[in-house]
């Protein structure tokens, strides 16, 4: 990586040294050289680009720019009764990383304009034709169809996720929270302040109960994927059982889970646990208990139930994917077990779960990391709650870390703890993943079954 | 069709810069992804500031004026609104949209995003120094501002008043709480544990929301506890008076732990959740969601008195007030428009009409006075009530929150029922301390 | 060995159907709340400790089709966004896969990896971003439904996994043929490879449909205070946690019998590809 950058700047150098007129021509207006060489195809888009990032600094990128340091120093005030809105913090931020980007994109056009004349220079001398307009357009659609297709989605991606993400990066060291809303109040950079708050272990630091919220993350996201994993085999292997009928009948009333949109079908098993819900109304009225079990109240039994309804919603998934899996099985493998007198168990112990696991391995990882941000399920069963006094700032002992960030964000505007909160889920997925997939045995040995 | 051109435009520019990046073969360098990245970026930035301006002109513009207000008021405000055009001709020109958003969600809103959020609102006065914070509110209109004052009752302007200014509209002084129940379950409404016993022995539930800051002080303030804010003119919270780490604050915790132990209790404060009723403490906007479930044996009186180690309190509590708010404005004639249609959505006959309507109770004195809402059931229940509550001045977020949880360590059973009084106050004491650290 | 069998086939039955039960409550649920009436004339509909309501009708039904509310309107929204957003996704996830899948070029390792490591941000940590972002297209409150989509579409690159396995399963050779006889890598990808991959285009559509009909978090943030734009998700959670709504419950579950129904039929109807997708996916990891 290192080398290649290095060789890029050498290139600029040679080119301008080596190049003719028309290549050093371009070192300031972008695709001149092409225009003048008869590649006015991409000379054009050249010095298109060129022109759109001038009027860009000039009416936006300059003043965002010099704005940064201070993220806008003009506050908002009145004239008489009239409000006038000063600097905006918010967008000075967003479009002054959105700028500092373009230069550097810019740069790498600027690069690749040179390498594009320095080429055509090289191939002057040997006396190589140039490509035609006509087929450089066609180009798209053959030997460089991979940008055609990967265009759209980069731009998406950029914009809509790149983007954010390293804005938000940035407001985990900015003091932007209900304080400092923008447009009406400035918000400002603070250093690591955000980041000493979150391991901060005092009474007014975030430290015991992250490293809570965490935990229970962790656990949950164990429990979620490996229960799950386990009882969809098992259902599974029940329903392909030999002798068993009506086999679609039942895959099709699981997987009606996940055909149901959770917002509907989770409120409502949220309200048959609750305490006055239909079970403990049934339960009290059959007298098997004397008041009603506190499903969503008492945090240890909360974190069970939770756990328990995602075996409903997990379970469905889980078999699909087994009972497809299972099939691969080659079925002499359990033919010879018999013959050597191998029980059903001993079959399951020593086939199925060692293939299911070598198969599904990175599945699993991913099923982790998806459990370790699973918002729904707990945002439509509890909310996070129950919360305690224990626990600061607004957390409950349900909560998983997006869930937490999730009610900082839209409840409290507490944007820079959220974006640190962010960054902490990043980091504990990625480790996680990380070790992990390290350890994986379709890693490690990847002929295994195959 | 500028929007139309300008995608041509667009998509134009991308085969071309497609073209440009597909150079000769396929030997371009690695990263063409940023390449193309860059290209987008301009587009997106450029577009951005070309739509801003559609943007402005269409939705937030300064020839309209937008409203939110709970959804069974809608059509209600539509009708004022009108009203107010009518009288006021100057003001004809602007287009006025009532979109349904209720108080609890419109001050989140608003402070998201103040620009694209409502010119007026309504809003709980609990959020009146969040939205003062984060600009969401103007000053009321300082040639209206004694008429405001004349007009409606002490607490409702004082729960307006930010520092020393007034910063809403009062519209209702029926945001308190009181007790709802079924006549044929309980035989006296007097007393929690009377209350309480005859739901247990009937099998019903009594309904209380105490992991809410709001219904709490019904204890904490029937005990004799305080807790109050100051602010400045800006809505930062300067001062805190809380006394809750004492004898007093002990024994409403007590009684909250007692209520907890009771089979009938249930927690929640909203009529439409709440199965297998025997009584609820509830507010007037739930009196019609009680007179369904109750039918006929339909009653509300103030709330009961609790017990604790054999000393008797009546149960407090806040009472509140509905406001109404108008957004700072960017431009003289809008906020004019403004500051009298919020003056006319606030005034005497409008909160009348308003409780003929949806039997919202007014702070207006006059329309309080008036013969109907002398006769409403639940407001009298209410005004019963309100002689033992507090006026609700102004509270940090924060401190719903941490009354929640306060609530829910109760709930669950963190705080003991067999805890001692020391263990108990040690708990208050926490909690006190957070309450103050909120303040600066 | 006969009884044996028997008796253990007696005993999965029974485990099946108790399964069955569990896993049909809830809606069995939804459906019989959704026939209790919320006029009080008739019965009440709120919470109530009882299943099975005691006169059935079509109250809430019809009050979702009344203009009392615009159930409608978020329907159609919610419909608009899920057929879009399938379309266009799908199209973005072929031409994203077959590039990682068939093309060699440089940096494609490198981008792999970077939209791997991406996609281990949460999703909600740039929610308010997003937000600003939309609304300097004009994209927010009345522009929602448009917005909605754009973001939905714009990242969706990043779920290449399933078709690009799926993709590197059919063999390469067909395309060296094909490249042989003068097709263009764009001829190849429109004429052969798409016509082969039924099964995961199916399968990447009705993914992408189904999402639409489960987003709250996102689509209330972005539409809020402007009724018109709202998504049945938006629209409807607030009859059950916003106090402004009392007695809405059964509302709402029959506007949750709506939204399943389309979503229900659908995937029964293309459950094949449904699980051809999952399984391949998880084998690929």
């Amino acid at each position: 990586m290192g080398k290649e950058i290095a060789n890029a700047f050498k290139e600029i150098g040679l080119a301008f040294k080596d190049g003719g007129f028309k290549t050093r021509i371009s070192y300031l207006f972008l695709g001149l050289g092409q225009i003048l060489r008869g590649q006015w195809l991409k000379g054009i888009s050249f010095l298109a680009l060129e022109a759109g990032f001038i009027f860009y600094m000039i009416k936006y990128g300059v003043s965002y720019l010099s704005k940064l340091r201070t993220l806008g120093d003009v506050e908002t005030h009145k004239e008489g009764r009239i409000t006038v809105y000063g600097d905006n913090s918010f967008l000075i931020l967003l479009f002054g990383v959105l700028t500092i980007i373009i230069i550097f994109a810019f740069i790498f056009l600027w690069w690749l304009n040179i390498h594009d004349n320095y080429e055509m220079d090289r191939f002057a001398k040997i006396g190589k034709p140039l490509k035609t307009n006509k087929q450089v357009f066609m180009s798209l659609f053959d030997s460089n169809f991979d940008k055609t297709l990967l265009f759209l989605p980069m731009a998406g991606i950029f914009i809509f996720t790149v983007l954010p993400i390293i804005f938000m990066i940035c407001v985990a060291f900015t003091n932007y929270d209900k304080n400092h809303q923008a447009p009406t109040n400035l918000f400002t950079w603070v250093g690591l302040e955000n980041f000493q708050k979150i391991i901060n272990f005092g009474s007014a630091g975030f430290g015991s109960t992250f490293f809570r919220v965490l935990g229970w993350t962790l656990v949950w996201a164990f429990f979620a994927t490996f229960i799950d994993y386990f009882l969809g085999l098992a259902v599974a292997i029940l329903i392909n059982k030999k002798g068993v009928k009506f086999k679609k009948l039942w895959r099709t009333i699981l997987v009606l889970t996940i055909a149901v949109p959770q917002f509907v079908s989770l409120l409502y098993v949220m309200k048959l646990f609750a305490n006055d819900g239909l079970i403990n109304g049934w339960l009290l009225k059959l007298h098997l208990i004397s008041s009603p079990i506190q499903f969503w109240v008492n945090p240890v039994l909360a974190r069970i139930t939770i756990i328990g309804v995602n075996v409903w919603i997990g379970i469905p998934y889980l078999m699909l994917i087994a009972t497809g899996l299972l099939m691969n099985i080659p079925e002499d493998l359990y033919e010879s077990a018999k013959i050597d007198g191998a029980t059903g168990w001993q079959m399951f112990k020593s086939i199925t779960l060692p293939y299911m696991l070598f198969v599904t391995g990175p599945f699993l990882l991913t099923q982790f990391t998806n459990n370790l941000n699973n918002f729904n399920v707990i945002f439509l069963l509890t909310q996070g709650k129950p919360q305690s006094m224990s626990l600061a700032n607004n957390a409950g002992s349900t909560d998983l870390l997006v869930t937490w960030l999730y009610k900082m964000t839209v409840n409290e505007t507490n944007y820079r703890m959220a974006a640190v909160i962010g960054i902490m889920v990043f980091i504990v997925t990625a480790v996680v993943s990380l070790v992990v997939y390290n350890m994986l045995p379709s890693v490690k040995d990847e002929e295994g079954f195959q | 069709m500028k929007k139309k051109l300008l995608s041509i435009m667009l998509a134009g520019a991308m085969v071309v810069s497609l073209a440009a990046c597909g150079g000769n073969g396929g030997d371009t360098p690695a990263a063409t992804d940023s390449d193309a990245t860059e290209e987008t970026t301009e587009e997106a930035t450029e577009e951005g500031g070309e739509e801003e301006e559609e943007f402005k002109t269409e939705t937030v513009g300064d020839d309209g004026i937008k409203i939110w207000v709970a959804d069974n008021v809608v059509d209600f405000t539509k009708e004022q609104a009108s009203a107010w055009q009518d009288a006021n001709p100057e003001f004809k020109d602007f287009k006025i949209v009532v979109e349904a958003v209720g108080e609890g969600d419109a001050a989140g809103h608003m402070i998201t995003d103040v620009q694209a959020g409502a010119d007026i609102y309504v809003f709980a006065q609990d959020q009146i120094a969040r939205l003062v914070t984060s600009g969401a509110l103007e000053e009321v209109n300082p040639d209206a501002v004694d008429e405001v004052k004349s007009a409606n009752d002490e607490g409702s302007v004082k729960a307006a008043t930010v520092g020393d200014k007034l910063y809403a509209y009062p519209i209702t002084s029926d945001n308190g709480y009181f007790l709802y129940y079924d006549k044929s379950v309980v035989k006296d409404p007097s007393t929690l544990e009377g209350i309480l016993k005859d739901c247990e022995s009937a099998g019903k539930n009594f309904y209380m929301e105490i992991n809410s800051g709001w219904y709490q002080t019904a204890f904490f303030f029937g005990t004799g506890a305080k807790l109050e804010y100051t602010t400045d003119d800006s809505g930062a919270f300067t001062g805190c008076d809380c006394t809750y780490a004492s004898d007093q604050g002990v024994k409403a915790l007590k009684a909250m732990i007692a209520v907890n132990s009771s089979s009938a209790f249930q927690n929640g404060s909203s009529i439409g959740e709440a199965t297998n009723v025997g009584a609820i403490v509830d507010g007037t906007w739930d009196a019609d969601g009680c007179k369904e479930v109750f039918g006929d044996n339909y009653a509300c009186a103030k709330l009961p008195t609790f017990t604790v180690d054999g000393e008797t309190f009546q149960m407090s509590g806040f009472g509140g007030y509905k406001l109404l708010g108008v957004k700072p404005q960017t431009a003289e004639e809008k906020l004019a428009a403004c500051d009298s249609l919020a003056a006319w959505l606030s005034n005497g006959d409008t909160q009348l009409a308003r409780y003929k309507a949806v039997s919202w109770g007014p702070s207006n004195k006059e329309a309080q006075a008036s013969s109907e809402v002398k006769a409403d059931e639940a407001l009298t229940a209410l005004g019963e009530q309100l002689k033992y509550t507090i006026p609700q001045g102004q509270y940090p977020g924060d401190y719903w929150d941490l009354a929640v949880s306060l609530g829910d360590s109760v709930r669950q059973g963190e705080i003991k029922a067999d805890a001692s009084d020391a263990d108990l106050l040690e708990t208050l004491k926490t909690f006190q301390q957070t309450c103050e650290s909120y303040a600066q | 060995m006969k009884a044996s069998r028997t008796a253990s086939n007696i005993v999965a039955y029974i485990i099946l159907v108790l399964i069955s039960i569990i896993w049909l409550f809830p809606f069995v649920g939804i459906v019989l709340q959704s026939f209790r009436s919320y006029r009080p004339e008739v019965e009440y509909g709120g919470m109530v400790d009882y299943l099975i309501p005691k006169t059935f009708s079509l109250d809430n039904y019809r009050f979702l089709f009344s203009s009392q509310t615009n159930f409608v309107k978020w329907y159609g929204n919610t419909i608009i966004i899920a057929l879009v957003v399938a379309v266009i996704q799908t199209i973005i996830v072929l031409c994203v896969s077959y590039a990682l899948s068939r093309m060699r070029f440089k940096g494609r390792t490198l981008l792999m990896r970077f939209w791997l490591i991406l996609g281990m941000f949460p999703g909600f940590l740039t929610m308010i971003c997003l937000y600003f972002l939309l609304k300097q297209f004009g994209l927010t409150q009345a522009g929602a439904v448009p917005g909605l989509i754009l973001v939905s579409c714009a990242s969706s690159g990043m779920g290449y996994y399933v078709c690009k396995g799926f993709f590197d399963t059919i063999p390469k050779s067909l395309d060296e043929a094909a490249r042989l006889d003068g097709a263009s890598r764009a001829r190849i990808f429109l004429t052969m490879t798409i016509p082969m991959s039924k099964p995961i285009i199916i399968y990447t559509a009705l993914v992408a449909f189904m999402g639409p009909w489960c987003d709250y978090v996102f689509a209330s943030y972005v539409a809020f205070g402007h009724d018109e734009s709202y998504n049945v998700a938006v629209g409807m959670t607030r009859w059950v946690w916003t106090n402004d709504y009392q007695g809405y419950f059964t509302r709402f579950c029959a506007g949750g019998v709506l939204v399943a129904i389309p979503v229900t039929i659908l995937f029964m109807a293309l459950q094949r590809y449904y699980v051809e997708g999952v399984t391949g996916g998880a084998v690929k990891g």
